[in-house]
C-alpha cells in the first residue's frame, strides 16, 4: 500500500457524528500483545487465570466434538481431540505456568511469545506437511487467547487523545469507560444498531460504524482515519481535501448541536402547549451534570448494573447508597428511578473464578438461550439477597428526595407482587430501627416482554407507574436479535404491532390514571416522537446528549397533527410501508 | 531402570500430529519419563508440539529414553506402536 492512499469503507451506521483521528487496535485476539509486569503478590491470580482460559478453551472444543460427532465428517472429531490433547501438553500447561512465574509478566505476552516460537521453528522445517501443523497451534492458541481477553489490562479509559478504536466487537463495560474527550470514534467488525455498547456509544455522543473488515486495515499502513457515523463511511489516509471536508462538515455538526442545545433549558412542548417532560437514561453516576445541563425533568431510568459491570462486584449497601443519596441530592428535587440490576441472560461478563461474586454466574450456569435466560428481576428473586440489598440502599437514599423504583424484565404480576412485598417489610425493618425513608417510594414495572405488554391492564391496577421498554420489547416481539446482523432487518422499532402494544400500554396506563415513560432508543428518533406522542406518551426517558434534540423536535409539532400521524400509521399493514409514510410525514 | 533404544518411523507421513497424539495417549498411564532424540535435539514425549517440532518423517531413526519403574513395559508398548504404524498400516 503505497503512502498516502485513501481508501473508502462502508459499513453499518451505528452512531452519529464525524471522528477525526488516529487508529488504535483495541485488545481483539489477534492484536500485538502489550507486556504488563505483573506484581509478585499477583502471580498465582494470573496464573489461575490462565488455568481458567485453559479449562474454557478445553469445554469449547468437547462441546465442539460432541456437536460434530452426529454430524461432522470423522476427521473433524480426531483434529478436535488432537487439541484436546495439545491443550493438555506440558508445553501449554506447566512451561507457560513456569515462565508467567520466571517473568512476572501478563499471560497473554508469554502466551503470545511462546507461540511465536513455535510457529518459527515449525516455518524452518523443509517439510509442508509438518508446517501446515501450525494452524493446529494457530488455532488453540486464538481459542485460549479468546479466553484470556475479557480480562485483558489495557484499559478503555486509558486511550491517548484522538484515538479511532478499532477492534472486533465493543462489549458494553468497556464502552461505559470510553471518554469522549479522548476516543473520536469506534469501528468494528461485528455489531448491531440496538446493542447496547451502540446505546452507549449514542448516549455518549462517540461516532461508530460497523460490520467493518477490520482485517483488511490491518495490512494497510495507517496513518489517520475518518469515520463519519451518520452515513455509515470510514475513510482511511484520507487525502487533504478530503480532510478538510470533514473537518468543516465536523464543525457544521457540532454547531448545529449547538445551536438545538441552547435552547434545551425551554420547556418540551408542543406549539399548542402540551407538555412532554423528557427525562435522562443514565449509567454512569458521574455524567449526572450533563443531564441538568441538558434540562432533564430528571433521571428516568437509571440502569444500576452498571455499578456492578463497571467494577465486577457487587456493590454493598452502604457503597450503593451513599451513589443514590449523591444522585438524589443532586437531582434537587428532581425524580430519580432506579431500575434494579438488569444482570444476568445476555447481560453477563466473565469473572474469575475465584471472583466473590462468580457463583450467582456459576449456579446458573450456560444457558441454551441466555435472551429468555435467567435475567434482571429473575435472577434477582432467585439470589433475594442481593435483591434486598440493593433495596434497603434505595429506600435509604429515598429520604433525601424522589426516588422509584423500576423492575426490569416483568413478566408475570407475582413479581411485582413480591418486590412490593419485600419493599414493605425492609421499610417496617428500617422504620424500627429508626432509619428514616420516604414515604411514598413508588414502584414499577418495565414493560419489555410481550406478556406484560398484552396484560397490561392487570399490571396498571398494581404497579405505580409503568415504563416501557422498546429496545427488548421488539426483539421479543419479533424474536429477532438485536445485535444478530442477519436478524437486525427484522428489528423495527416502526413495526405496527410495536405500535399497537403502545397504544394498548398507554390506554390502560390512562384507565387506571398510572404514569407511563417510554425508554428506548427510538425515543431520540425524531421520525418516531411525533409519532409517540401521538399514541399518548407525555415522559421520554432518553440518553442526556439527545435531549436537545428530543425538545428541539416536540417543540416543532402540535399535539392533534400528532395524534391524527398516529392514527394513520396505526392502519399500515407492514413496517416497510410504515417506515416511508413516516419518513415523508416527519421531515420538517 | 533406564533403557535407551533406537526405534524407526514406520508411517508413510512421519510422526505428526496423529501419531504424536497417540503417543501421549499411549504414556498417560505410565510413571516412566520418556525422552526422544532425533537429529541432535531432545524432547519431551509427552508433549504432543515437541513431538511435531522434530518433524520426523518416515524411516527416521528416533533414539527412545526410557526411565522409570516400568521402563520396560512402556518401552514395550510404544515399540509396538511404531511397528504398527499407530493404526496408520
Amino acid at each position: 500500500m503505497t503512502q498516502g492512499e485513501e481508501i473508502i469503507l462502508r459499513g453499518l451506521p451505528i452512531s452519529k457524528g464525524i471522528g477525526i483521528g488516529f487508529p488504535i487496535f483495541f485488545a481483539s485476539v489477534d492484536d500485538d500483545i502489550p507486556e504488563i509486569a505483573i506484581p509478585k503478590n499477583e502471580i498465582e491470580n494470573e496464573i489461575s487465570r490462565y488455568r481458567r482460559a485453559l479449562d474454557l478453551s478445553r469445554k469449547d472444543v468437547e462441546n465442539l466434538q460432541r456437536m460434530s460427532l452426529h454430524e461432522g465428517p470423522p476427521e473433524i472429531v480426531a483434529i478436535l481431540g488432537t487439541h484436546l490433547e495439545m491443550m493438555q501438553d506440558p508445553l501449554l500447561t506447566t512451561e507457560i505456568e513456569g515462565r508467567i512465574r520466571e517473568m512476572q509478566q501478563n499471560t497473554e505476552s508469554i502466551f503470545q511469545h511462546l507461540i511465536q516460537e513455535y510457529k518459527q521453528r515449525f516455518s524452518t522445517l523443509q517439510d509442508t506437511y509438518f508446517q501446515e501443523r501450525v494452524r493446529d497451534i494457530v488455532d488453540i492458541s486464538r481459542r485460549i487467547l479468546g479466553h484470556l481477553r475479557p480480562l485483558e489490562r489495557v484499559r478503555m479509559a486509558e486511550m491517548p487523545h484522538n484515538s479511532i478504536i478499532l477492534t472486533h466487537e465493543l462489549v458494553p463495560s468497556e464502552t461505559v469507560e470510553a471518554n469522549s474527550s479522548l476516543v473520536s470514534a469506534f469501528v468494528t467488525v461485528a455489531g448491531g444498531i440496538t446493542s447496547h455498547a451502540a446505546i452507549i456509544a449514542r448516549a455518549k455522543g462517540i461516532p461508530y460504524v460497523a460490520n467493518v473488515d477490520i482485517k483488511l486495515l490491518k495490512k494497510t499502513e495507517l496513518h489517520s482515519i475518518i469515520v463519519d457515523g451518520s452515513e455509515g463511511i470510514v475513510i482511511v489516509n484520507p487525502t487533504r481535501q478530503t480532510l478538510r471536508k470533514y473537518q468543516e462538515m465536523k464543525r457544521v455538526h457540532l454547531e448545529g448541536y449547538k445551536l438545538i442545545k441552547s435552547a434545551s433549558h425551554l420547556k418540551g412542548e408542543t406549539i399548542d402547549g402540551y407538555e412532554v417532560r423528557i427525562f435522562a437514561n443514565l449509567e454512569n453516576p458521574k455524567e449526572i451534570d450533563l443531564l441538568l445541563k441538558n434540562g432533564a425533568n430528571g433521571i428516568g431510568l437509571f440502569r444500576s448494573e452498571y455499578l456492578f459491570l463497571s467494577r465486577r462486584e457487587f456493590p454493598s449497601e452502604e457503597e450503593q447508597f451513599a451513589i443514590y443519596k449523591k444522585m438524589v441530592k443532586t437531582l434537587r428535587g428532581r425524580p430519580l428511578v432506579i431500575r434494579v440490576f438488569d444482570i444476568g441472560g445476555d447481560k453477563k461478563i466473565d469473572l474469575l473464578p475465584n471472583a466473590p461474586d462468580a457463583k450467582y454466574f456459576n449456579a446458573i450456569g450456560n444457558e441454551l438461550n441466555p435472551a429468555l435466560g435467567c435475567r434482571a428481576i429473575r435472577f434477582l428473586l432467585r439470589f433475594q439477597n442481593l435483591l434486598e440489598t440493593q433495596l434497603r440502599a434505595i429506600l435509604r437514599a429515598s429520604h433525601y428526595g424522589e426516588v422509584h423504583i423500576l423492575i426490569p424484565m416483568v413478566s408475570d404480576l407475582s413479581e411485582l407482587r413480591q418486590v412490593r412485598e419485600k419493599v414493605q417489610m425492609i421499610q417496617a425493618d428500617l422504620r424500627q430501627k429508626g432509619i428514616k425513608t420516604g414515604n411514598n417510594v413508588p414502584i414499577g414495572c418495565m414493560i419489555e416482554v410481550p406478556s406484560s405488554a398484552i396484560m397490561c391492564d392487570a399490571l396498571a391496577q398494581e404497579a405505580d407507574f409503568l415504563s416501557i421498554g422498546t429496545n427488548d420489547l421488539v426483539q421479543y416481539v419479533m424474536a429477532a436479535d438485536r445485535s444478530n446482523p442477519s436478524t437486525s432487518d427484522l428489528y423495527f422499532s416502526t413495526h405496527p404491532s410495536i405500535l399497537r402494544l403502545i397504544r394498548m400500554v398507554v390506554a390502560s396506563a390512562n384507565q387506571a390514571r398510572k404514569p407511563v415513560i417510554l425508554c428506548g432508543e427510538c425515543a431520540a428518533d425524531p421520525s418516531m416522537i411525533p409519532l409517540l406522542i401521538g399514541l399518548g406518551i407525555r415522559e421520554f426517558s432518553v440518553s442526556a446528549r439527545h435531549i436537545p434534540l428530543v425538545k428541539h423536535t416536540i417543540r416543532k409539532w402540535r399535539i392533534i397533527e400528532a395524534c391524527r400521524l398516529a392514527e394513520a400509521a396505526l392502519e399500515f399493514p407492514s413496517a416497510q410501508e410504515l417506515k416511508a409514510y413516516l419518513a415523508a410525514e416527519t421531515a420538517r | 531402570m533406564k533403557i535407551v533404544r533406537k526405534v524407526k518411523v514406520k508411517n508413510s507421513l512421519g510422526l505428526h500430529t496423529r501419531p504424536a497424539a497417540a503417543i501421549v495417549k499411549l504414556l498417560q498411564p505410565r510413571k516412566s519419563s520418556v525422552f526422544f532424540t532425533y537429529k541432535n535435539e531432545t524432547i519431551n514425549a509427552r508433549s504432543i508440539m515437541s513431538i511435531l517440532m522434530l518433524a520426523a518423517k518416515k524411516n527416521a531413526s528416533i533414539i527412545v529414553t526410557v526411565e522409570g519403574e516400568d521402563a520396560e513395559a512402556t518401552l514395550h508398548h510404544l515399540e509396538n506402536a511404531f511397528e504398527q504404524e499407530f493404526g496408520e498400516k
